[in-house]
């Protein structure tokens, strides 16, 4: 539907003519083929996201919070995006204006003693990255990339990587939020509602940042974050990360207090204990199951491709006959990588000495080939930068998360083999990439200090391709009846699935409603309702924020 | 028997009922934070199920209920009834400790749990907790942690509620939820083998149910248990200190720790507050302000399970060094306090009398968050304002401790009164009420807004009130929940 002219006149007079669009063009390149969501339909059934009725680029809090009165006195449903990663960041609804916040993209402030920042939507990890270690400071990049936008993870999704260990989640990290909430009024939490600084998010008294964001965010449906403060960690390395190599093989050279390892274990049981121990012993500055992601059979020879520029994915096969290969690929079937930095030379040669002791403790041991100086080296910039994100299509075309095992180190190397058997048989009838079953990708802590993993199976498919995707969605459906009758709860293929129908939009209040009974507290989602209804009362935000009205 | 009586010993029983006209003065703030008025019943449930039959009660009858687990003397005025016809919920008596969890690290608990419990079980597991400074011995663990306390430790705080985990709430309305990953509460020991634990404090979903009741002085439910991440019982600790005398020539060497996470403990204390800490009698804290260093950061430096001693060893050599690079010295004891005398203190709640009571027998505490590089104007503040009241400057005790690690730090000031001399305990309500607003007006951040503090930060930031009121409208629609704090 077209936006009646005299709304489109008024939009366009908050944010110039230059930074609103309805051509149809325009619009469409706003919208989102479906195979990285929920729904894993692809571009083969030609099925996108809705269309926005407009889209608009605001330049500034006070533009966002104008728009969004006017969305209220016309009853226009809004979504903003900032880096747009994933169908989670378009609309769900026809008519919905969509709000690309790229212009507003300064680090405002880094505030070097007290260890944050204060950046906008359009600020990414990268940069954000590149501009604290000028100051010996670093940001956590959360799983999503180093090109996603900080705020978006941090404010509106999960917020979660291989660097929460030390650096912290962004759950950990969000301090004072600047929000222009779904009614137009703008909230600051904490300290800089206050009016004393942007340093702690919290209270005065119970604190309201737990309205705008809780174990995860409210994906864009409940109003806008425009600015808010983030918490660094020291960077003990060089001001400018040294980046060298020819692409995809990018590498960086860091002194020697830093050092990056695959471990690997004899068993689960010895993985977990391992895990556990160094999270009591507090070493390590990242550590992450990585490579996992390209599955257990497959991710040495990935990695020999890719860190090799003369090799492509055609020479696959024949390393994988590599018997060296084979050894070190049985070898590294339960691993996992670490980044160990030291913050002084002492530092780092306890750390290094007490993670030797902990592998000598638990049977692990370091898996020799990952230590030659160009997978090394590769493997530092990967985990520090987390700027392979393309790596994750790299098969297929398209990949999704399955299970996503959330819970203590334990939880998850109970499980771990019957979900990647389980995989295996629905691998071998080809409609997902053959890869080992075990493609197990996750955080070693998926809070600060530790305490939690995440196993998100890496499921990689071809979205242009009906078989590939028709067979993905059935083990999609397996995968969710399996971790029910197992007691997993839902895993992550059917996390947004409330959200999301087959057709793109929001599915039917029966499945949400069914989904949300079926929940162990479905409470949770009545009082998101109640909370909805209270800030969000003409409901203009889509069904990515749950709630449960059954009343 | 009044009718409200009788309902509620039909909830609790009959001995779980008080009507003791004396319990007023038990309620009574030892500073200047509220006026109380006398609760008209005192409850002690035994478990949630009666904790949620009194809520739904209260609901229905309108009582006002005032949630209390810690022993006095209170300090607030958090529960302190402000409205008349309130019951007290004492939660004293819930005090179980549910589960201590090695391998994971956490430790289940009830209300009533105090310090002085829970320390012992939690050395028998090879586990110790995050401790704030001498706590009262019979202060609740998780009122503190509610309350959000500073703990000595920043280097576990990921964040300001570390180490708070998963919550039993019952809201006002009598509604019961687990927040976190409460949902896994671990009552099957076999959920604990497969290590479904109650280990993630946010959430869950989109929500954040645990800041709700956080720093929320009871106003919006009851907490009935929490689980708490606890770190490994060191098996090597040592503490030094590092002296000056000005609180100037600490700050930047004090954010090089931070940034570096190097250290356990680590605070700054000035010589008056030290000297209240390790002074047995009153007459010794004042000689020993004489000896003590004007300020003092104090640094613990542990060593867990693996390599303790090395790992001790080295961060020692290494805090050396950087002292010297700021021309500061750290060494193991100062005059009148050795470093492991102090340690035996820290590592214990305080001995009777309570440490801030020990001078006077009486004390004002004010305190705020900030950041590091602003506390040495806020001490020039307070004593502008305690020259002018004419309270003595060197009575003054400063306590900065940084907070989740290092962002920002709790800057406390403790103003011992002799609450038996009117003339004192005016000069202290005074300097108490003239000290709040100019550190209010010079950008303090009253976080855990008490008494007199809620109407200051409240007033000012009209938007934070009014969606907490939106809040507290769904979770306490009868306003039941100790009415009359915060903005309620």
């Amino acid at each position: 539907m077209t936006m009646p002219k005299n709304i489109y006149k008024a939009l366009e007079g908050i944010v110039g003519p230059e930074n609103i669009s309805d051509d149809p063009a325009v619009l469409d390149s706003y919208r989102y083929s479906l195979a990285h969501t929920a729904i894993h339909l692809g571009p083969f059934f030609d099925t996108f996201t809705p269309r926005g009725s407009a889209v608009l680029l605001p330049g500034s809090t006070e533009e966002v919070q104008a728009i969004v009165k006017l969305c209220n006195k016309y009853r226009i449903k809004f979504k903003a995006s900032s880096t747009f990663w994933s169908a989670q960041g378009y609309p769900s609804e026809d008519n919905t204006i969509q709000l690309d916040m790229r212009r507003m993209d300064q680090i405002l402030e880094i505030d070097e003693k007290n260890m944050f920042a204060v950046i906008e939507p359009g600020v990414i990890g990268a940069t954000l990255q590149a501009e604290a270690m000028k100051v010996g400071l670093n940001t956590h990049i959360p799983g999503a990339g180093c090109s996603c936008s900080t705020l978006a993870g941090a404010t509106s999704y999960f917020g979660s990587g291989p660097s929460n260990l030390y650096g912290g989640w962004h759950y950990d990290n969000l301090l004072g939020v600047e929000w222009v909430m779904p009614t137009g009024e703008i909230l600051r939490t904490g300290s800089l509602g206050a009016g004393c600084g942007w340093f702690c998010g919290e209270g005065p008294g119970p604190s309201m940042k737990g309205v705008a964001r809780g174990f995860i965010g409210s994906k864009g449906a409940m109003g806008v974050y425009t600015k808010c403060a983030i918490k660094l960690f020291a960077w003990p390395g060089p001001t400018t990360l040294p980046v060298e190599g020819i692409v995809p093989a990018y590498k960086t050279s860091l002194p020697d207090n830093f050092k990056a390892y695959t471990v690997a274990f004899p068993s689960w049981k010895s993985w977990a204990d391992a895990v556990y121990t160094i999270w009591d012993t507090g070493v390590g500055y990242i550590a992450h199951r990585q490579y996992s992601m390209f599955g257990r059979d497959l991710k040495f020879a990935m990695i020999k491709i890719l860190t090799d520029p003369t090799k492509t994915l055609g020479d696959l096969e024949e390393i994988l006959d590599d018997p060296e290969v084979q050894k070190i690929t049985e070898e590294s079937k339960r691993d996992f990588q670490i980044v160990l930095a030291g913050m002084t030379k002492r530092d780092i040669e306890w750390q290094d000495k007490a993670l030797d002791e902990i592998l000598s403790r638990t049977g692990g041991w370091k898996v020799e080939a990952m230590n030659e100086p160009e997978i090394n080296k590769w493997m530092l910039l990967y985990l520090i930068r987390l700027g392979h994100k393309n790596l994750n299509l790299v098969f297929g075309g398209s990949y999704d998360g399955c299970f996503g095992l959330l819970g203590s180190a334990d939880f998850g190397t109970s499980h771990v083999e019957e979900a990647a058997e389980f995989k295996k048989r629905w691998e071998k009838r080809g409609a997902v990439v053959e890869a080992g079953g075990d493609c197990m990708m996750g955080p070693i802590g998926g809070q600060g200090g530790g305490g939690t993993c995440l196993w998100e199976n890496f499921t990689c498919f071809d979205p242009y391709d009906r078989d590939s995707i028709e067979g993905t969605l059935e083990f999609f459906d397996a995968c969710t009846e399996l971790g029910l009758e197992r007691g997993w709860g839902v895993g992550m293929e059917k996390w947004n699935s409330q959200a999301r129908g087959p057709d793109g939009r929001i599915a039917p209040k029966e499945e949400r409603d069914r989904i949300h009974l079926s929940a162990p507290q479905p409470d949770i989602f009545r009082y998101q309702h109640k909370i909805r209804k209270a800030f969000n009362p003409n409901d203009l935000g889509d069904a990515y924020y749950e709630t449960l009205d059954d009343s | 028997m009044d009718k409200k009586m009788a309902q509620l010993m039909e909830i609790v029983g009959k001995t779980n009922v008080f009507d003791n006209p004396q319990m007023g003065k038990d309620f009574s703030p030892v500073s200047d934070h509220v006026t109380s008025i006398k609760p008209r019943y005192m409850v002690k449930p035994k478990d949630v199920n009666e904790v949620q039959k009194i809520v739904i009660w209260a609901n229905k009858t309108h009582t006002p209920l005032i949630p209390l687990s810690s022993g006095g003397p209170h300090f607030r005025g958090d529960t302190s009834p402000t409205v008349h016809g309130a019951v007290v919920v004492d939660l004293s008596g819930m005090k179980r400790i549910l589960k201590i969890d090695r391998r994971n690290r956490l430790v289940c608990l009830e209300p009533g749990v105090t310090y002085t419990t829970l320390l012992p079980e939690l050395q028998k597991e090879g586990l110790r907790i995050a401790m704030p400074i001498l706590p009262r011995s019979n202060k609740s663990v998780l009122t503190s942690l509610l309350e959000r306390e500073p703990v000595l430790s920043p280097k576990y705080q990921w964040n300001l509620l570390e180490p708070l985990r998963s919550l039993e709430i019952v809201w006002g309305n009598g509604d019961k939820i687990w927040s976190g990953s409460g949902v896994f509460r671990g009552e099957k020991e076999e959920d604990w083998k497969e290590g479904l634990v109650p280990v993630w404090g946010p959430g869950p979903m989109q929500l954040d149910y645990y800041k709700f009741v956080s720093a929320a002085q009871g106003c919006m439910g009851i907490v009935t248990w929490a689980s708490v991440k606890c770190e490994v019982f060191p098996e090597s600790r040592k503490l030094f200190f590092i002296q000056a005398q000005k609180l100037d020539d600490v700050i930047e060497f004090t954010y090089k720790l931070l940034k570096f996470r190097l250290g356990d403990e680590l605070f700054i204390i000035n010589n008056t507050c030290l000297g209240y800490i390790i002074a047995d009698k009153p007459e010794e804290a004042s000689a020993l302000k004489a000896t003590l260093p004007a300020w003092a950061v104090v640094l613990g430096i542990t060593g867990g399970q693996i390599l303790p001693g090395e790992k001790v060893e080295a961060q020692e050599s290494d805090i050396s060094d950087i002292a010297r690079q700021f021309g500061l010295e750290m060494v193991p004891e100062i005059e009148n306090c050795s470093g492991r005398e102090l340690l035996e203190l820290l590592l214990k709640p305080s001995e009777e009398p309570y440490w801030k009571l020990r001078y006077k027998g009486g004390a004002q505490e004010i305190f705020f968050l900030t950041t590091l590089d602003r506390t040495p104007g806020y001490v020039e503040t307070m004593h502008s304002a305690a020259d002018e009241s004419q309270y003595p400057i060197g009575d003054i005790g400063v306590y900065i401790q940084p907070v989740h690690q290092g962002v920002c730090c709790h800057l406390e000031f403790v103003l011992p009164v002799d609450l038996m001399s009117p003339a004192e305990s005016s000069q202290g309500q005074k300097l108490f009420r003239d000290a709040s607003h100019r550190f209010f007006n010079q950008g303090a951040y009253f976080s855990r807004p008490y008494g007199i503090w809620a109407d200051m930060v409240y007033q000012k930031d009209a938007k934070t009130m009014m969606v907490m009121q939106k809040v507290k409208e769904i979770f306490d629609q009868n306003n039941v929940m100790n009415p009359g704090k915060l903005c309620f």
